[in-house]
């Protein structure tokens, strides 16, 4: 081979707590599909940012024709001929389909007037090989946000192709496309690989990859573990690529019950009558979702990411719009119209995105810990007994064993593991009956992993109804004792105790097709 | 929209957190200093008395606009010095220079003030209107019912009993009035610091989805913010009302600004959730050091707003950064 | 992965007015107008009506387009101001000097409309506040530029601005004219950037879109229109004052939301700002010629420009967003 088109080595990203990329490489060809696979949260999207400018790495090289290049934002990346369809899409819903396609790079006449006739003929050309894909008749001048999801999907494609490039980002490109779709789009992938054209193609189908790549690169915690012809591997060899050879896990179920402690089946013994009831919940992102949880259990929520687990558990909490369904708690309906009402009913939500929805970045350690059960404490509701809310928080920081300085530091001092244990040790404070659990090890090392996964299970053993959305496959095993697998906003399949393992989740995942729900 | 923002340029502020109030307490100083230099008893023991009690009035107004930019979300009340001079327009005309009305005078200027800042708290959170907008707007509202309580003519005069309370030498020959300020000062230090209100406060400001997800009671946190922010300024307009006695038409307008530039110098993070009453204590303080400075330099009202708008957006430029759309 | 734990907070964004709103709100107003008011469609009165209009119609325009690109100017009336007594001090009276003076107000216009376009894109600050800063700023300055309210307007100005040309009032053909403006900026590179980065400012980041610059290109030409703002000021008053604009920056935010422009930015456009800026123009005369006492206007013209700014936040009116 002659110089690879594209070279990255070394590349490296830190968000906040989580290292996102940690020394990633990928080597790719002019006239090659390259397939971009691992795991949940394997740093696939970072690594196809930092190529499309839109994050900047904090360490590593980029080859692109074997000179270095600095991509120090979206416009250097599309000046070396990267264009890139993000996962996120790059579409401005408030305008049309022409001036997004064209957006950035719009044709002017004199003095910056833009030529409308050229960017209709543009965008036009550009959206051409997808008219059977808009039912035969191009959108041009609708509102992108008046298309569907899949039909917006194809417009951010458009735009990448009309930007000429040698290479092409497809991160996740497929993912709200109907198959005729997507026998377009990879028709479309096909000539530009005929003509040269580099495409990295990130999907989570591992049938679309077998179908079209030539190569995949697999990435694990942020680092590459291989890089493979796929003419001569199959899928099990990809699953043990992005799996690891970690030793098995037992699930927490099986250890239960060699433990003697009493099978799941049969309930836990300290609240035999509490049990959360879910029947037919919809809301914008999920569709007839059903299922019971008794107390001293805990509930796994698995599938690929994004396809509605944090939906639910915001659901379950009060914070989505909820159009039918009702959740009932030891017979009693449970409000799912405001959080307020959803935590004094006895509901505990740990969010999945800490620095967004859980905590208070700025605010002392102690704060973070009293917000959600202070007016327990306060006299009339009203004034704050310093001694009393001292003694609260450092009773939970020992308990929890918070590693901290001083309950007066701010929460962002903490490491990731300790803040994600104040912002549940701020929810037992309040004694909840149901706990949701949102991705709680993201970002955490693995120390703290393993004390926050005793902290889950001890919620279980005191009783609580516990929910656990995670992205982690390891974590779903070693702490569930039943997992509900998750696609596009419903329940599609239910793993008992002795189904539950790593490789059973990462395929339950990766094997559903679009429709194949149960 | 799509990337979380991330608390990273915070972070780095709390690491010199202590600083601000100490800062503003040294550019205090050093402009007292900088006032003895230029015209030698600047600085003399009547007139730092003097500065001080100009600079309560302010303080005290600035004490409802510390609790609302605390609660985030480009929280700001514009009409705080309206609404101080609504107030010591209706305690004048209640109290009509009779110690015997104190009491229904005073409970009327606070149930209006507090009325309209309870229509401050619903524009911004029940129908969304930015709070920039909500308040200036409101402004122009209560120069109406001012107009249309007073015909264009104010009238009334303050009890004595209150002028005396405002005005009388206590201890130290300081008037009341600094007691006062003292008192309300340390009635805001432990309404943020030690009750429910004021950390759920702190909390919706330092991030609002986290305050909701926590089950804080975010519009009712944010109403009773502006509630307690025109109450305290009406409260500002009774003692303003103490001070002059007799009242005019547009006796505290000019502390919006002011109000906002005491709370930004304090410490008190624009976005939210950071600051606290010590540091907008100080921050008036400075305020009105500086005028005085200004006022001695002879430099006219026209430049002083100018320096004022400049002294604003340096100091915005120091605390008020946003975040880059790269990461 | 948070879109719906976001939506929570993000559902305060975007509410946006529409345009059967805005023109129902304008038949109206024009209804009731026409009762109250004596003569209304006489051609005095519509050359007066339509010559105070102007000033408010103009700076409607150049908040919609701050609005539209995510922000907002509330340092506008201060720039009219500003704009107003350089010009007039310019002109001193003289009809040689008036295009000097002309050229002055749009300097000043581009100026400020520069320094917020920076301190907002460069130094990152929030729009509001810093053009809450800037604003006294540029009306301390109008003070030091016009201490007290004086100046002269050459009269061949003031009385071309009230004049007609064949029964069509002057005032009315600026109206049209700033309307064409808006329509020759919407087909420009500039404007589409605007929209775009009002829109998503991460996609259009993404999308190559020089996001800075479009910031400082809209409050520039926010500064611009306030520019021609305070030139009709000039023509219809004759002479300069100094606080003249202070009350113009709430009225053009609310005549931007009657218009049906989202607050949020990348939504609208000037059309409807201005038939807001006449609706919010109408109420002021209906107040007056509606025998509302003295001491009763102010308040109810300020209860109007509140109930206008509430309008967006009530759902019945608001224009549906195809699902995103």
């Amino acid at each position: 081979m002659s110089t690879p088109l594209l070279e990255m080595s070394g590349v490296r990203k830190r968000y906040g707590g989580v290292q996102a990329l940690d020394g990633a490489e990928l080597t790719a060809v002019r006239g090659e599909v390259h397939a971009l696979l691992g795991p949940n949260g394997s740093g696939k999207s970072t690594l196809d940012k930092t190529l499309a400018g839109t994050v900047v790495p904090d360490a590593g090289t980029i080859r692109i024709d074997g000179a270095e290049a600095r991509i120090g934002g979206p416009r250097d990346a599309h000046a070396l001929g990267v264009a890139a369809v993000y996962q996120q899409l790059s579409i401005v819903g408030d305008l049309t389909v022409t001036q997004n396609v064209v957006l950035g790079l719009e044709p002017a006449r004199r003095f910056g007037f833009l030529d409308q006739r050229a960017a209709r003929d543009r965008a036009g050309a550009a959206l051409e090989r997808f008219t059977a894909a808009f039912a035969g008749r191009l959108p041009l001048d609708r509102p992108a946000s008046a298309l569907g999801p899949g039909e917006r999907q194809i417009v951010e494609v458009a735009k990448a192709l009309a930007r000429r490039p040698r290479i092409l980002v497809l991160d996740e490109a497929t993912a709200s496309l109907h198959k005729e779709q997507v026998d377009v789009l990879f028709d479309v992938v096909r000539e530009l690989r005929a003509d040269g054209v580099l495409v990295l193609f990130t999907s989570h189908r591992l049938d679309e990859v077998f179908a079209l790549c030539d190569r995949a690169t697999v990435l694990r915690n942020g680092r590459t573990a291989g890089t493979v012809e796929l003419a001569a591997t199959d899928e099990d060899e990809l699953v043990r690529l992005m799996v690891g050879d970690a030793p098995h896990q037992a699930p927490r179920a099986a250890r239960a019950g060699a433990a003697g402690a009493g099978s799941a089946a049969e309930g836990p013994v300290s609240s035999p009558a509490a049990t959360l009831e879910v029947r037919g919940l919809t809301t914008d992102r999920l569709r007839d979702v059903s299922f019971t949880v008794r107390s001293g259990e805990v509930l796994g929520l698995g599938g690929l990411q994004g396809q509605g687990q944090s939906e639910l558990l915001l659901a379950l909490f009060g914070g989505a719009h909820v159009g039918a369904g009702e959740a009932v708690l030891d017979g009693r309906p449970l409000p799912l119209s405001s959080p307020v009402k959803a935590a004094r009913a006895g509901v505990a939500l740990v969010p999945g995105d800490r620095g967004r929805q859980g905590m208070f970045a700025v605010r002392p350690i102690q704060e973070n810990l009293s917000l959600a059960s202070m007016h327990r404490r306060a006299t009339a509701r009203l004034a704050l007994r310093g001694a009393a809310e001292r003694g609260a928080a450092t009773a939970m920081v020992e308990r929890l064993r918070i590693k901290i300085g001083s309950l007066a530091d701010p929460v962002s001092t903490l490491s990731g593991g300790n803040q994600q244990k104040v912002v549940i040790g701020k929810w037992l404070l309040d004694r909840p009956r149901v706990v949701l659990l949102d991705d709680p090890t993201k970002g955490v090392d693995v120390a703290a992993k393993e004390e926050i996964y005793a902290i889950v299970r001890g919620l279980a053993d005191d009783g609580a109804v516990v929910i656990l959305n995670s992205s982690d496959n390891r974590e779903l095993t070693e702490l569930s004792d039943r997992v509900l697998v998750v696609f596009e906003g419903t329940v599609v399949e239910e793993l008992d105790a002795e189904a539950i393992s790593e490789r059973r989740l990462i395929s339950s995942a990766l094997r559903l097709g679009p429709g194949e729900t149960l | 929209m799509s990337t979380p923002v991330v608390d990273t340029p915070r972070r780095g502020l709390t690491a010199w957190r202590p600083g601000p109030v100490a800062l503003a307490g040294t550019v205090a100083v050093a402009l007292v200093i900088a006032g003895e230099i230029v015209s030698p008893g600047f600085a003399g023991y009547g007139q730092l008395v003097n500065l001080m009690r100009v600079a309560a009035f302010l303080g005290v107004i600035a004490i409802g606009q510390t609790i609302v930019i605390i609660a985030g979300g480009g929280g700001v009340d514009l009409s705080v010095g309206k609404v101080a001079t609504f107030s010591a327009i209706i305690g004048s005309r209640v109290m009509a220079g009779d110690d015997a009305n104190i009491v229904p005078a005073v409970a009327l200027a606070l149930l209006v003030a507090a009325a309209i800042g309870l229509v401050n708290g619903l524009g911004v959170t029940l129908l969304r209107i930015p709070p920039f907008v909500m308040t200036l707007g409101m402004i122009g509202v209560v120069q109406g019912l001012i107009l249309a309580y007073t015909g264009g003519q104010a009238e009334g005069r303050a009890a004595p009993a209150l002028t005396s309370l405002v005005n009388g030498r206590v201890i130290l020959d300081l008037p009341g009035l600094l007691f006062l300020w003292l008192l309300l000062g340390l009635l805001a230090v432990w309404l943020l610091r030690r009750t429910t209100f004021g950390w759920s406060l702190f909390a919706v400001g330092a991030n609002r989805t986290a305050a909701e997800l926590t089950g804080v009671r975010v519009n009712r946190t944010l109403i009773l913010a502006y509630v307690l922010s025109a109450t305290f300024a009406g409260l500002a307009g009774i003692l303003l009302l103490g001070y002059t006695e007799s009242v005019f038409l547009d006796l505290a307008d000019q502390y919006m600004l002011p109000s906002v530039a005491a709370v930004v110098i304090g410490g008190t993070l624009l976005a939210g959730g950071i600051g606290g009453y010590a540091g907008t204590a100080v921050g008036a303080i400075v305020l009105t050091v500086l005028q005085g400075l200004l006022t001695t330099l002879d430099i006219g009202g026209a430049w002083r707003t100018v320096v004022n708008g400049v002294v604003l957006l340096v100091l915005l430029s120091l605390y008020g950064r946003q975040r880059r759309l790269r990461s | 992965m948070t879109g719906a734990a976001a939506g929570l907070v993000d559902r305060v964004r975007g509410v946006q007015l529409s345009g059967l709103a805005t023109v129902a709100m304008l038949v109206v107003a024009v209804a009731v107008n026409s009762a109250l008011q004596p003569n209304f469609w006489d051609s005095y009165a519509l050359t007066s009506n339509f010559a105070t209009f102007v000033p408010l119609v103009a700076i409607a325009v150049g908040q919609t387009i701050v609005v539209l690109s995510g922000g907002l100017d509330l340092s506008l009336g201060a720039q009219v101001t500003l704009a107003s007594v350089v010009a007039v001090q310019v002109v001193d009276g003289s009809l040689d000097r008036f295009p000097l003076a002309v050229a002055a107000a749009l300097g000043v216009g581009l100026a400020c409309g520069a320094l917020n376009g920076l301190v907002v894109a460069l130094l990152r600050l929030q729009p509001i506040v810093a053009t809450f800063a800037t604003s006294f700023v540029f009306s301390g300055l109008a003070l030091v530029v016009l201490p007290t309210p004086g100046g002269s307007v050459p009269f061949e100005i003031t009385t071309a601005y009230r004049d007609s040309v064949l029964g069509v009032p002057v005032a009315l053909l600026l109206i049209v004219a700033l309307a064409l403006v808006w329509l020759v900026l919407r087909r420009h590179r500039v404007l589409r950037h605007v929209y775009a980065v009002g829109g998503d400012a991460d996609a259009a980041y993404a999308s190559l879109v020089p996001v800075a610059r479009t910031r400082v290109w809209a409050y520039v030409l926010g500064g611009l229109f306030a520019a021609l703002s305070a030139l009709a000021i000039l023509a219809n008053t004759g002479s300069g004052d100094p606080f003249v604009g202070n009350e113009l920056t709430l009225a053009s935010v609310a005549a931007v939301v009657i218009g049906g422009t989202a607050l949020a930015g990348g939504r609208g456009g000037a059309g409807g700002s201005v038939l807001g800026a006449i609706v919010l123009a109408l109420v002021t005369n209906i107040i007056f010629f509606a025998d509302v006492p003295t001491d009763y206007r102010q308040l109810v013209n300020g209860a109007v420009i509140i109930l206008a700014l509430a309008l967006a936040g009530i759902p019945a009116l608001q224009k549906r967003r195809p699902s995103a």
